[in-house]
């Protein structure tokens, strides 16, 4: 077990709490029991996937117990369910007004969308050469907006309280609209940047306030629109580090299905008797599951010591991750199926041979009954073209073959060694017919 | 026709529509019932959904833009108001919004021009409106549909809306029949068929017509008809279950028992979920305990241990000794506490006795000794500030006199006393489990084709495919159904190969909540025969 932290790694086993190196699974569960009585799930857990793995590790015979339970609790699922099990459902009906919701949608933001456009065009203008000098820049805003004209407005149009010497008429830098400094809303600069480049490195929200030397003035209604399309922006890149754990874990889950269901395949094939994969092979595969549940482990459990506060929904979604990972690895990944030992292997192929021995047998008793028989009519036509074996392809074919599932071995794609081990299997027969035929 | 099933693919549907990343799902308190009825916790967390809000709730906005937000609610105008201030203030990045029914053209305009950062992706109608108790059961959990003797408007709004999305659910185009003589049922065959005729659209282009096949029916019945069943002591595992602890959205609560461990406090009792309780729900309370038995027997042979398992407390005994017992059969463990609680009730409350003298009456008495027990009561309980007699008395002349026809006539009683009779030389099986429901009459006249026509009419005039019999029949008794009534229904479905019938009432009744749903039925009804009995 090991944790990552920013400044160092931590091995052993350790305490999931305080961090403590506990030098044994035994001494960790006391450990936890004793001193951190109130986070029983998480012993829990813990304890449960320490049998577990004791469980994998020692293959001990508890699956044999677990068999008998299996079989007490389903003696008469079959007859039970008949009924329900017949039928296939298809799921049922459902009705689409997505079409009719984005219609009304788009026909509504129709008109902030252009006027949108407009602002973001203007805030693009104002904010790509803006001049340092004070006055400079009161003129590099007028001539990107014309501003409105103020001699006849009395009133500030959104508070509706009268100018006068302390209460100033001021513009909006994107509208050109006037407002009194109360209205006013600010957008700091270096936003502004980051909403007309989104490639540009996006600076956090200022902490400091934004006034009126490093921001811009906005009436409320432009502010807004430029305020909802950052958001848009924000959602559409909101992706942290949370994330791509996430991410990671969820492609190491979707790896480790199929290579469950692939083991399971094997594991059959091997009590079938079958000589497609050998031992060496399924327990490579078990192996390879044990790393995909370690990796999921490791990842969840980063997920889980993101940092958020208690009783947050971060937290909760944290914690859910975690245990939904810890599920899927208990459910899917630790439950597989005991291996076969060798002998057992042996047994099961050894009848399998004898079976096989004993049908060639008695095809090699009748082709030989038909050629005495044709030999007793006494045509022997010899003379047909001796093969030479170094120059047969079929041999060379079979030769490659084995040279590639002796790669796909080495490389645990055992879909490909199952498909060449056929394709091997068709050539032997195909070459075993013509050493016959030739022989005839 | 699996009810379980059918919400299960719309909630899997809805998960597998919004693609992979980490999910959250918004529900009202109705559709939070819906969906726990079909999923455990663990598993929808394999459909990455982590978190589940209620869409009422307040809670302080923190950013989880990252996240993809299901919203699985009903239509009601409340839910439609509070959506729009959620999709105002959007809190997730991205929404897939599914209504459990039918939505108004009007209501999805509202939430558009709410939806001003684009946020909504999905605006869809699913058809999962109902609590899937059990693959043929299901119910709206409302206690108390009927006041003064009719229907709630509400209620029957929820329970026809409910059905409507039953149908579509399992794609079924119906014929409605209900019980003559009863007015709440023809009210809501009507609404029914109105609302069946408003969607016909949406069923005739899902489901395909075919000609070959007898149409499927809807009977719509009365819990007047049968007041019995609901009020007999149960003997059955999972009518026993919620008679005597009640079974609430599947989950029985155990909080009120002396040393309870925590994980105990609360039981699941789910049968997709839990395997043992999927085998044994109708298996009879002794058997469950020969059940249990044998399995910590076996458990005992391979442990090489020795300890006796005789009564049901060596039993809770055997469970805390051996740890290893309690993690590989913990569904076992878990009903090894109930089955004790219960065995523990039936004892203190003399229930055996109680119950064999409820099977007499039911079953081998006529009318008079009905009186005879309310009467008694009557004179019991005739200071009792909250007694129920008037109730009673009105319910039993309800059942006298009311919508009473089919097969059997009065309570059941005449049938049930020809069992008796057969039974009768070479012993009852079961002093126990005598009563059969009269439900069980009826749904086998429908399935034979012999429901006569005068007494359960369809809506809508003469059914043309009548006499032909029915291969899917969904039942919904108004007033509430119960576990017995589930019992028979599962047994028919084995009999009869090929028929597939589905159950469902506006409740699933103990005898506690049946006698409140009569409280309720009553109230604001003109009292008359109460002086007659005090008189006595």
């Amino acid at each position: 077990m090991a944790t990552a932290n920013d400044d160092e790694i931590l091995e052993g086993f350790l305490c999931p709490i305080c961090k403590a190196d506990l030098k044994s699974a035994t001494q960790l569960t006391n450990h936890f029991e004793t001193q951190h009585a109130e986070e029983q799930d998480l012993l829990r857990s813990l304890k449960d996937i320490f049998g577990k793995a004791k469980k994998i590790i020692l293959n001990v015979d508890e699956n044999d117990l677990k068999d008998t339970f299996d079989r007490a609790l389903k003696i008469n699922t079959q007859d039970n369910n008949s009924w329900y099990t017949e039928e296939t459902q298809t799921v049922g009906v459902s009705r689409s007004s997505s079409e009719y919701f984005k219609a009304v949608r788009s026909a509504r933001l129709e008109r902030y969308a252009t006027e949108t456009n407009k602002l973001l065009i203007r805030l693009d203008k104002l904010v790509s050469n803006m001049p340092n000098e004070v006055n400079q820049r009161k003129q590099h805003e007028q001539d990107v907006v014309p501003w409105l004209d103020g001699s006849s407005v009395k009133l500030c149009p959104n508070c509706a309280k009268s100018f006068s010497l302390t209460r100033r008429k001021h513009h909006c830098r994107l509208c050109g609209s006037i407002l009194c400094h109360d209205c006013s809303l600010f957008l700091d600069f270096n936003v502004a940047k980051g909403i007309v480049d989104p490639s540009a490195p996006q600076t956090l929200t200022p902490d400091h306030e934004v006034t009126e030397k490093n921001g811009l003035r906005l009436c409320e209604h432009c502010y807004m629109l430029i305020d909802l399309r950052k958001q848009v922006q924000d959602s559409r890149n909101a992706k942290t580090a949370l994330m791509t754990a996430y991410e990671q874990m969820r492609s190491l889950m979707e790896q480790a299905s199929p290579a469950v269901a692939m083991y399971e395949k094997m594991c059959q094939s091997l009590f079938d008797g079958e000589s497609t994969y050998n031992l060496q092979d399924v327990n490579a595969m078990r192996g390879k599951i044990g790393k995909l549940a370690e990796g999921i482990d490791l990842l969840s459990k980063q997920v889980s010591l993101f940092p958020a506060n208690p009783g947050t929904r971060q937290a909760r979604l944290q914690n859910s991750i975690r245990q939904a990972a810890a599920n899927f690895i208990k459910g899917d990944l630790l439950s597989l199926r005991k291996l076969p030992t060798e002998a057992q292997i042996d047994e099961v192929r050894r009848q399998r041979y004898e079976r096989a021995q004993k049908k060639v047998e008695m095809e090699r008793q009748a082709a030989e009954k038909e050629k005495e028989w044709k030999e007793r009519e006494g045509s022997s036509r010899d003379n047909s073209v001796q093969h030479d074996d170094e120059l047969n392809p079929l041999l060379e074919q079979m030769n490659i073959i084995r040279g590639y599932i002796k790669e796909a071995r080495k490389e645990l794609r055992f879909e490909e060694v199952a498909i060449l081990e056929e394709n091997l299997k068709e050539l032997k027969k195909e070459y075993h017919f013509q050493m016959l035929s030739n022989k005839s | 026709m699996n009810v379980i099933q059918a919400v299960k693919m719309y909630i899997t549907k809805m998960t597998e529509e919004s693609g992979p990343g980490m999910k959250v799902i918004l529900m009202d308190k109705e559709t939070t019932s819906i969906v726990s009825m079909v999923f455990s916790h663990s598993e929808i967390l394999q459909k990455e959904v982590y978190l589940f809000e209620r869409i009422e709730s307040h809670t302080k906005c923190d950013n989880l833009k990252h996240m993809k937000c299901i919203v699985f609610i009903r239509p009601t105008s409340e839910n439609i108001a509070l959506l729009s201030r959620e999709l105002r203030y959007p809190k997730y990045g991205v929404y897939f919004i599914y209504f459990s029914n039918v939505i108004s053209k009007a209501d999805v305009k509202t939430l558009a021009e709410c939806d001003e950062q684009e946020t909504v992706r999905e605006v869809q109608e699913v058809f999962a409106d109902y609590l899937a108790v059990d693959r043929h059961l299901f119910s709206f959990n409302i206690v108390g549909c009927l006041h003064g003797r009719s229907w709630h408007q509400q209620h029957l709004q929820r329970c026809s809306q409910g059905l409507l999305a039953l149908l579509l659910s399992l794609k079924k185009r119906p014929v409605v029949r209900y019980q003559a003589g009863s007015e709440p049922c023809s009210r809501l065959a009507d609404r029914i068929k109105e609302l069946m005729r408003r969607e016909s659209v949406l069923m005739d282009n899902n489901i395909p017509f075919n000609g070959d096949v007898p149409p499927p029916q809807l009977l719509i019945l009365d819990r007047r008809d049968d007041p019995v069943t609901p009020l007999l002591h149960q003997w059955t595992y999972q009518a026993m279950v919620h008679e005597l602890l009640t079974i609430n959205n599947n989950r029985v609560s155990l909080a009120h028992l002396p040393d309870v461990s925590k994980e105990l406090k609360e039981v699941v009792l789910a049968p997709e979920q839990d395997e043992f309780y999927a085998k044994n729900r109708y298996a009879n309370f002794g058997e469950i305990g020969q059940t249990i038995k044998a399995l910590m027997e076996e458990f005992q042979r391979k442990a090489k241990s020795h300890q006796k398992v005789e009564s049901i407390a060596d039993m809770k005994n055997f469970v805390e000794t051996y740890p290893l017992f309690k993690k590989m059969s913990g569904t076992v463990s878990r009903h090894v506490t109930v089955v004790g609680e219960l065995s523990a009730l039936v004892s203190r409350h003399r229930l055996l006795a109680v119950s064999e003298l409820e099977q007499e009456m039911s079953c081998h008495a006529d009318h008079a000794d009905h009186l005879q027990l309310v009467a008694l009561y009557g004179l019991r309980y005739e200071k009792h500030a909250s007694n129920a007699l008037a109730e009673l008395v009105e319910a039993l002349r309800g059942a006298g006199d009311g919508g009473r026809g089919g097969s059997g006539g009065g309570l059941s009683a005449v049938l049930a006393l020809e069992y008796g009779g057969a039974h009768g030389l070479s012993g009852v099986e079961n002093i126990y489990t005598q009563h059969t429901p009269l439900l069980k009459d009826t749904l086998e006249d429908l399935i034979k084709g012999k429901l006569r026509e005068n007494l359960y009419p369809t809506v809508g005039g003469e059914d043309l495919s009548m006499g032909r019999r029915p291969q899917d029949i969904i039942v919904f008794i108004v007033g509430g159904a119960t576990y017995e009534e589930a019992l028979c229904v599962h047994q028919l479905n084995q009999t009869y190969t090929g028929v597939k019938i589905v159950l469902g009432g506006t409740t699933i009744h103990n005898s506690t909540s049946f006698i409140e749903e009569i409280k309720s039925a009553m109230q604001g009804v003109h009292r008359t025969h109460t002086r007659h009995i005090k008189n006595v």
